[in-house]
Formats: C-alpha cells, sequence, structure tokens
C-alpha cells in the first residue's frame, strides 16, 4: 500500500524532495521505506523504524502520531517534520 | 591577597541604580534570598521591579524603573548564556513587560559590576548614557537623534572605543512607539515597548564596559559541562536552526492551518512556498551568524535582490516573516526584507508592527478607516506605513499606539478583529488551530506571546487534540510555561531546549556549579512557579482584570474558514483557563493566593 509522504524541514533537506511515496501498512513500516529510498533520512530522522528525537509524524494533518504501530489507510498522508515550532 | 565575598559566586550582589537625570550612580544591595529566589533575567528583573514600586508609575514617566538584568550564567562558557533581559511596565499593555536580548551586551554590562542595571529619571537632553566599569556619565546624542539603530551603535563605537557594547533605540523609541525596540548588534529586546521606555529618558543609547568578573564555584566541572553542551548543541535536536532557521516553521505552520494571513481571516496562505527559507535559500544569498558565547547560530541572514542597499544582509526569523508577509497578505520576498530592514532601522517590533498595520489593513477593507493607500497584499503601502509609523507621521501616529489602543478610537466593531492580547499583537501562531496556545495567550502576563508559553510544543504532540484540547492541556501549557521562566532566568537560549532530557535536574547542576548552591530540580520547579507568580502579583498591581485573560471576539465562536473544524468556544477557552488558574494554584478567576503571594517575599 502507498502512502503520501510529505517532509519538511530537516527531513526535506536530508531526503532532497519534498514529497514522496512509501510503502507500508503501518507508522513503522512508512518511515524504515523512507529510509531505505532516502538514506539520509537515517543518519538523525529515523531508525529502526522510529523517528528520532527531535522529529515529529502528523497524520492528514490532523493529529500527532508515535507509535510505530499505527495504521494507515489508503489515502492518507503522513507528514514528517523538524519538532521545535518556537520561533 | 584574597576578598571575602558576601554574594554567591557568579553575581556581584548588588543592581547598579542610575538616574539618569543627575546622572548618578548607587550600588543597591541584593540578598543571597533574593538572588536564588529569582535567579536573574527576567525573574530577578521582575523582582526589581516589584522592588522599585513600579505598577503604578506610568511607563514613560521619569520616575519609571527600566531594567536590564544579566544572570549568573552571563560570562560562564556555557553555550547560549550570553543573554539579557529588559524589564519594565510596559507602554503597550501597562503590564509586565521582560523581552530578552543576546549577546556581548550582556557580558559587558555585567562586567560594569551589578547583577542589573537599573535606569530612572530623564535627562535633560538626548543623551548617551555612558558606564564605564561602574563609573557613569551622560554624552551628548544630538548628532544622534534620528539615526537608526545600526547607525548609531557604529558611530558610537567609532567614537567611544569598540571595547564599548552599545544598545540603543531607532526613532520609533525616540518618538515613544509604544511598540519600539532596543537594539544591541542587530537583535532587539523587542516585545512591549521597551525602547519607548528608554527613549522617555532621553536615552538614545546606553554604552557599556567594565572589568569586574565573578567567579565559579566549580570551574574546571563547569568547563567540562560546558563543552559536554557544547557537543550537544551541534546535534539534530538544533539542526533545524542551524540549517534553515525558525522561517523553517512557514510551510508547516501553513499546511497546518495555523499560519496567520490577512489579519488571521484565514489560516493558510496560498502564496507561502515563495517566503519559505527553502525557495528564499535559492534566490537570495544567505550567510549566517551567530550570538556571543552560542555554538547553535540560527541567524539566517539573506541578501536583498536587486538594486537594493546591501549592507550585511537582513536577519529573517518566523516571526518577521509571518508578520510582515502573510499577515498583510504580501508574498513578495524582498518586500518582507526590506520591511524588516526597515522595523531594524527604526527600531520596531516586528510582529506588533506587521500586526498593527494589517489590523488597520482590514480596517480599511472594512471602511472603518479612511486610509484607502493601505490595502492588503500592497508592498509599498506596508513600507510606507512601518515609516510613517516609525516617525510618528501621518496615520503613523495612530498605528503608533498599537492595535488594542487604535481599536478603541475605531469602535467596537474594530475591537473584536485587533489581533492582540492584553494590547499585545499576536505571534505567528493561529489560535484556533492551535488552542492549547491560544489558552497560553490568554494567559500570558506579558500578553499574546509565544516566548513566555511554549504551549504550541503541546499542541504539536499526541497528548492533545490541537483543535479540541482537553483540560489536561492546561497542566501541560503551565509545564512549558514554568520551563520557559527558567530558561529565561538563568539565561539561556530556548533554542537548547531540544538538548535537554531533564531540563529542570540539568539547569541545578549548571546553577550550582557557577554559584557554589545545593539547588535541585525541585527547587528550580519552585522558583519557576514564584516567577511567574510574581509577573501575575505585578499584573494585579497595575490593575489586571479576571476579562483581560481572553482572546478578541474574532477568534471565539468562529472556525477558521479554511478549517471547519477549528473553532474554539467560549466555553472551552473559559474551561481552560479556570484549569489554569486551578493548575497555578490561584484563584478561580486568577489571582494568586496569600500562600503564593508570601513565596514572593524575599526574606519570608
Amino acid at each position: 500500500m502507498s502512502i503520501s509522504v510529505e517532509m519538511f524541514g530537516i527531513p526535506r533537506q536530508r531526503a532532497g524532495v519534498s514529497q514522496a511515496l512509501a510503502e507500508g501498512g503501518q507508522l513503522s513500516e512508512v518511515l524504515a521505506n523512507l529510509v531505505h529510498r532516502f538514506p539520509r533520512l537515517g543518519d538523525e530522522c529515523i531508525a529502526e523504524g522510529r523517528l528520532q528525537h527531535g522529529y515529529l509524524a502528523n497524520l492528514n494533518g490532523q493529529r500527532f502520531v508515535t507509535d510505530p504501530a499505527t495504521p494507515l489507510a489508503p489515502g492518507d498522508s503522513l507528514l514528517i517534520l523538524s519538532a521545535d515550532a518556537g520561533g | 591577597m584574597s576578598t571575602v565575598r558576601s554574594s554567591p559566586q557568579g553575581y556581584h550582589g548588588c543592581y547598579l541604580r542610575i538616574d539618569v537625570g543627575q546622572p548618578t550612580l548607587e550600588r543597591i544591595p541584593l540578598a543571597e534570598t533574593e538572588l536564588r529566589r529569582f535567579l536573574g533575567g527576567s525573574g530577578l528583573g521582575v523582582h526589581l521591579m516589584l522592588r522599585e514600586n513600579s505598577a503604578l508609575v506610568d511607563p514613560l514617566a521619569p520616575a519609571a524603573p527600566l531594567a536590564f538584568v544579566f544572570s549568573p550564567l552571563v560570562g560562564s562558557p556555557l553555550t547560549t548564556s550570553a543573554k539579557f533581559a529588559v524589564v519594565s511596565r510596559s507602554p503597550l499593555t501597562e503590564r509586565i513587560n521582560d523581552s530578552l536580548s543576546s549577546s556581548h551586551f550582556a557580558i559587558a554590562g555585567k562586567r560594569a559590576g551589578g547583577d542589573a542595571i537599573v535606569l530612572v529619571g530623564r535627562a535633560a537632553g538626548p543623551s548617551v548614557l555612558v558606564i564605564d566599569d561602574g563609573q557613569v556619565r551622560l554624552e551628548p546624542a544630538g548628532d544622534l537623534w534620528g539615526l537608526s539603530c545600526s547607525e548609531t551603535e557604529s558611530r558610537l563605537r567609532a567614537r567611544l572605543g569598540n571595547d564599548f557594547q552599545i544598545a540603543t533605540i531607532g526613532p520609533a523609541g525616540e518618538n515613544l512607539v509604544r511598540y519600539a525596540t532596543i537594539s544591541h548588534a542587530g537583535r532587539h529586546a523587542g516585545r512591549g515597548g521597551s525602547g519607548a521606555v528608554l527613549g522617555s529618558k532621553n536615552i538614545k543609547a546606553v554604552a557599556v564596559r567594565g572589568s569586574q568578573r565573578t567567579p565559579w564555584a566549580h570551574p574546571q566541572e563547569l568547563v567540562a559541562l560546558a563543552k559536554r553542551l557544547s557537543d550537544k548543541s551541534f546535534g539534530p535536536a538544533t539542526a533545524k536552526y542551524r540549517e534553515l532557521g525558525t522561517a523553517a516553521n512557514l510551510l508547516v505552520f501553513n499546511r497546518l492551518g495555523a499560519l496567520p494571513t490577512r489579519n488571521f481571516q484565514q489560516g493558510s496562505f496560498a502564496e507561502a512556498a515563495a517566503l519559505s527559507p527553502e525557495q528564499m535559500g535559492e534566490t537570495h544569498a544567505r550567510t549566517r551568524a551567530s550570538c556571543a558565547a552560542c555554538t547553535i547560530g540560527c541567524e539566517h541572514i539573506y541578501a536583498l535582490g536587486g538594486d537594493a542597499d546591501n549592507r550585511g544582509g537582513v536577519r529573517l526569523e518566523y516571526e518577521n516573516l509571518f508578520a510582515l508577509g502573510p499577515m498583510c497578505n504580501i508574498s513578495d520576498p524582498d518586500v518582507v526584507l526590506r520591511a524588516s530592514r526597515l522595523c531594524d532601522d527604526l527600531g520596531l517590533d516586528t510582529i506588533s508592527a506587521g500586526g498593527t498595520i494589517a489590523f488597520a489593513m482590514e480596517c480599511v477593507e472594512r471602511e472603518l478607516l479612511d486610509a484607502p493607500w493601505l490595502k492588503f497584499g500592497d508592498g509599498e503601502a506596508l513600507l510606507r506605513a512601518l515609516e510613517e509609523t516609525g516617525r510618528r507621521q501621518g496615520l503613523g501616529m495612530r498605528l503608533a499606539e498599537g492595535s488594542l489602543q487604535m481599536a478603541r478610537t475605531i469602535g467596537p466593531e474594530a475591537l473584536a478583529f485587533a489581533p492582540q492580547v492584553k494590547g499585545l499583537e499576536i505571534p505567528g501562531y493561529e489560535p484556533r488551530a492551535l488552542q492549547t496556545m491560544a489558552l497560553g495567550f490568554a494567559v500570558g502576563t506579558r500578553g499574546a506571546d509565544h516566548n513566555r508559553s511554549g504551549a504550541y510544543e503541546v499542541d504539536f504532540s499526541e497528548h492533545v487534540d490541537r483543535r479540541r484540547p482537553g483540560n489536561d492541556a492546561a497542566l501541560l501549557a503551565v509545564e512549558t510555561e514554568d520551563k520557559a521562566a527558567l530558561m529565561d532566568s538563568l539565561i539561556l537560549c530556548k533554542f537548547l531546549r531540544g538538548v535537554f532530557v531533564d531540563f529542570f535536574t540539568e539547569s541545578a547542576e549548571m546553577l550550582n556549579l557557577v554559584t557554589g548552591w545545593d539547588t535541585t530540580s525541585e527547587e528550580l520547579r519552585e522558583t519557576a512557579r514564584r516567577i511567574v507568580t510574581a509577573k501575575k502579583h505585578f499584573n494585579v498591581l497595575c490593575g489586571w482584570q479576571p476579562e483581560e485573560d481572553t482572546l478578541p471576539a474574532r477568534f471565539l465562536d468562529n472556525p477558521l474558514p479554511n478549517d471547519l473544524s477549528a473553532t474554539l468556544t467560549t466555553d472551552r477557552l473559559q474551561a481552560l483557563v479556570l484549569a489554569y488558574n486551578t493548575a497555578r494554584g490561584w484563584t478561580p478567576d486568577g489571582y494568586p493566593t496569600e500562600e503564593g503571594l508570601d513565596s514572593l517575599r524575599a526574606n519570608g
């Protein structure tokens, strides 16, 4: 199952793209697939199917998720972003 | 020969109280109990404002005190510790105001021999206050009056020497614009109008140098800890600040419908990408800079395009980007850069300037204000409005008062959409899309404030539904406010917060190595709560009323047009405020209790 992924901030810098399709039925699988496709995300953003400290995932612009087992459905959009929102 | 110190390490144990009308300087002792209870920066600053009985003094009257407050960590090798707070009663809100800035002025100011410099009085004419290692004099500033912040600073350094560090106001401070800043090395103590307070004293600039260092209790261990902290500060927790700067927020907020646009009429901006650091980095040369004693280097300085004046580039942060861009419906990056530079030169707080002008643009659109030239999306109109504000010319006479005062002169309809809380313009967080932050804005002692409350962190987490937070969000908001109170009093930069695993415990370790104290994380939590209560107490003395802790009508019971689920009901906000007051241990309507007030008394 393909999930649409939007990347912001450092994840976008590391991946070199703002959007991508990734395979997986749950959060950990999609994150692992992203590292496979964009190895530099594994440098500091994602490790072992989890986001590293300092990074967040948001589902469909609605809710933030951290549980690697979070199920994803066709049509979902996953946002990956840097955690600190302060300006 | 050793000397016996009566104050803890890291402190001078006194503040310098300068009457600029004479000028005279007194060294006023600070007891160790006062220092331990309020630390430095914002905490010690509000304590000094209470001690100086400034709550009932007109902020622009000669008797009103203005404090530059340092901290035990200033001058230490700890990264990001070269910071100072500027504290006074705000001429914009008439409540407490503590704005922070950074770099060499903090170090030089502390070396002048006090833990704070408190100015009172009014000079007979435009003057520069020179504090030379604890000696004070005034120099005439007639030749500097009307000059920009940066020009004033460079002329004074040429006149006095490079070992002086200078904090200055621009024309906005001279003209008592209620959101004028105090600038040092291109950075600003920005919010709440401290520049107008300095201007009201006829002080164009404060120049300081000194040689009086304070020792550290455990220097070897402190240096080792500082090295570990610096190493961590190079890691992923600060990568966003290093590589893109705070402007990286723009596209995230836009995607989440939380980017204030057209004076908060929308939560997203169709042309946001053009202003993003990702895109501007392609079209504009960009360099980085750091404050003194900082290993993060968050400042991203952009060159202006075309044939514009390119002296030194323009610092761009998320807040000036949002306020001078989407808020005013401006999508041309060169206009935003020129507007940011103009604010820096005039000494204007970009958030309040952009917010007030966006408000005026909406008034024009609704035919409540007769200034047809001032239209959303018109870059030249934005630049004209900024210039007129800083110079208090034309419409600037009204814009200089801020959106709340301006709305009061227009009428109740305008009050509903003036983008402020307690008179302080709302920063770049749409309250309906980030409702824990809405609470933080409503109860903020300084007004709508993202620096004293980090409640947006709660919204950016799985702990709450950001568009329907429960009352437990109030507890989390209190936690962010307490953290901010401690950071602002130690003082450390908030961009460092991601590197700490247990901030209160690690702060206690840093503080103990400098001072020789035996503070614990529990003590520092209590200290943080005391500082927040002290600010509230100050506001109560100023005349604060519970009905101030709310948001303008626009944000209540009206959904965001682009996100109908983002509706903040009056009932929900009131429930959150009640939960917040309860969590603070205050009365249900927000007054500190006798027990809380007892903790403010230094010798109690």
